[in-house]
């Protein structure tokens, strides 16, 4: 009795699907309509907009302050995920796999409670920890006597480094985990056996781990990158982009033009889906990437 | 200097433990700041010596926000966020075992199509999606509703659980649900009966992953809701901060930490489940 098997195996995608198709699909494609328009949030044009056709996205061309929030996404991610976190968490990683060290556990646990907790709390604490008098000059002033500096007014005079630190700070766990189960997977024989042959931790390092870990590594930098590319709500709270638009994201940029005046939604929008673009490229490499490898 | 005896073993990891001391230090500097900050009689941003501890942050909680919340309360951002949270986490858990049961008990075309969408949508950034849905939800009077929000954070959602489940349920055989079709039952009876049991821990754990998901959530609830009696904790403790005047860093950190410990403490209980998760990005 009852619906050939095929059919109820659809039915049950339904409801997923549904609800993905009404609340994500259909919005990035009414996104794709109101950059086509002089929509804005408040005012005549809340209701009364007209097509500008490709106008938005050719204003963008020729805004500075898009491209300069592409610039410090860019900076953003290179520095902060693919050079930082990824680095930091690959160093981690090796060091608590090393037999005989100790407090590894509470290391691991900091540096893992520092990506749980939600990220306001983490915007909100770095904005006051990175402040003049704050707690995290207070810990450098021994270096400051050192050089003989004055104290540096983090997120005044250097907000795209603080900015790239915190982050840092927020998202190096992910990095330290793949790694780490990267690491385990591979067979303690080949170092047993390099290690008959007389060989370095250096060349251990450089002939073993490194080679077996390149997939990992690709894997991390891609998704990293990706995820560091979307932040928006650390940095919107500790700096709100500024001072200016010294650490004013993509994300920033498109969440300034829609939800403050004057509430260019069409323009905003049109922002958005470029960046969309260069990430639904990124994904796409992604998804090809682990295909070739798998099969 | 050279004469002071130290074990060879120590010497040798002495740069390993130099390392880790920096970056527990980098890593607990922050957090120790918001944990003095809460228990500090007089809480600021700047560094001093506490005078004493005191725990009057945490209970003044209960008195009123202040200022232009003049009768909002903390607690009820705490309350709000548990509602919404609640609702997105059971949502989302009863669509994420539907469709998981769909793509691993039946095989029909367009199933890879299906998990691919569901990698892209899960890699999307929700920004893309904020100017079309603050449309949307004017039109359809959403703004400043929980169902609206809750319908809008569970689609952003669901990718995440989704492919969890379906990573779950690949694990478990379908052996045993088989034999009981043997016996006349049907398969989505055998699942039920035999399949949903077995698979309990694992829906404990997509539920609380998805609760706390949705309890750190920020970018939605800022655009969608903008009565303060509504908010959830995380635009809360936005607008808190950011209040003219006198920055409240006593009761600020108190409530930051109230607020944390249900994802510090699910993320701890789901720590395994995570960490075989990630490794499965990388192992195979």
């Amino acid at each position: 009795m009852g619906l050939p098997a095929e059919l109820t195996g659809r039915l049950l995608l339904l409801p997923a699907l549904v609800l993905i198709g009404l609340f994500v699909i259909f919005p990035v494609a009414w996104g794709v309509y109101i950059s086509f328009t002089d929509m804005t949030l408040v005012g005549p044009k809340a209701v009364k907009y007209g097509f500008v056709m490709f106008k938005n996205y050719l204003r963008l061309l020729a805004d500075p302050d898009f491209w300069n929030s592409l610039r410090v996404s860019f900076l953003f991610t290179v520095f902060s995920a693919l050079i930082g976190q990824a680095s930091l968490g690959l160093a981690l990683a090796l060091v608590l796999r090393m037999e005989g060290i100790k407090g590894k556990t509470a290391v691991a646990l900091v540096v893992f409670i520092a990506w749980i907790i939600p990220e306001v709390v983490a915007g909100f604490t770095w904005g006051s920890f990175a402040m003049k008098w704050g707690y995290l000059n207070a810990m450098l002033d021994p270096i400051y006597r050192l050089l003989g500096m004055k104290y540096i007014n983090w997120l005044y005079e250097k907000p795209l480094e603080t900015i790239i630190i915190a982050n840092i700070w927020r998202g190096t766990a992910f990095s330290m985990i793949l790694f780490t189960a990267a690491l385990e997977s591979i067979p303690k024989f080949l170092y047993e056996a390099a290690e008959v042959d007389g060989a370095s931790s250096w060349q251990k390092f450089r002939y073993i781990t490194f080679p077996l870990l390149s997939y990992a590594i690709l894997i991390d930098f891609i998704l990293i990158t990706i995820w560091t590319f979307m932040v928006f709500t650390m940095i919107y709270v500790m700096t709100g982009g500024g001072p200016g638009t010294a650490t004013e994201l993509w994300t920033i940029f498109v969440y300034k033009r829609a939800f403050t005046p004057p509430y260019t939604l069409g323009y905003a929008a049109a922002a958005a889906n470029i960046m969309f673009m260069i990430v639904l490229a990124l994904i796409v490499t992604y998804l090809v990437m682990i295909r070739r490898i798998r099969w | 200097m050279s004469m002071v005896y130290m074990p060879r073993a120590f010497t040798r990891l002495l740069p390993v433990y130099i390392f880790m001391a920096v970056v527990f230090v980098f890593f607990a500097a922050p957090l120790a700041w918001l944990i003095i900050t809460a228990f500090d009689p007089e809480a600021s941003a700047e560094f001093h010596v506490p005078k004493g501890v005191t725990t009057k942050w945490f209970s003044e909680l209960i008195k009123p926000v202040g200022g232009k919340y003049a009768k909002v309360y903390p607690w009820m951002w705490i309350v709000n966020s548990l509602i919404i949270s609640t609702a997105v986490a059971t949502l989302v858990t009863a669509l994420s075992v539907l469709s998981a049961f769909s793509l691993t008990r039946y095989s029909f075309r367009g199933q890879s199509a299906v998990l691919n969408l569901f990698i892209i949508l899960r890699l999307m950034p929700p920004m893309v999606i904020a100017v079309p849905i603050v449309v949307l939800f004017a039109k359809l009077a959403l703004v400043n509703t929980y169902h609206g929000l809750i319908l809008v954070m569970s689609a952003l959602i669901l990718p995440f659980t989704l492919l969890i489940a379906d990573g779950y349920f690949r694990t478990i055989p379908s052996v045993y649900e088989e034999a009981a079709m043997v016996d006349g039952c049907s398969r989505l009876k055998a699942f039920l009966k035999i399949t949903l049991p077995l698979a309990t821990p694992g829906i404990v754990t997509i539920w609380l992953l998805a609760f706390v998901t949705a309890w750190g959530e920020f970018l939605m609830p800022l655009v969608l809701i903008g009565d303060p009696y509504l908010y959830p904790a995380s635009i809360g403790i936005y607008y808190w901060f950011g209040m003219y005047g006198r920055i409240e860093y006593g009761r600020i950190c108190a409530f930051s930490i109230v607020y944390s410990i249900p994802s510090i403490v699910v993320f701890l209980i789901t720590r395994k489940y995570l960490q075989r998760g990630i490794a499965g990005l990388v192992t195979r």
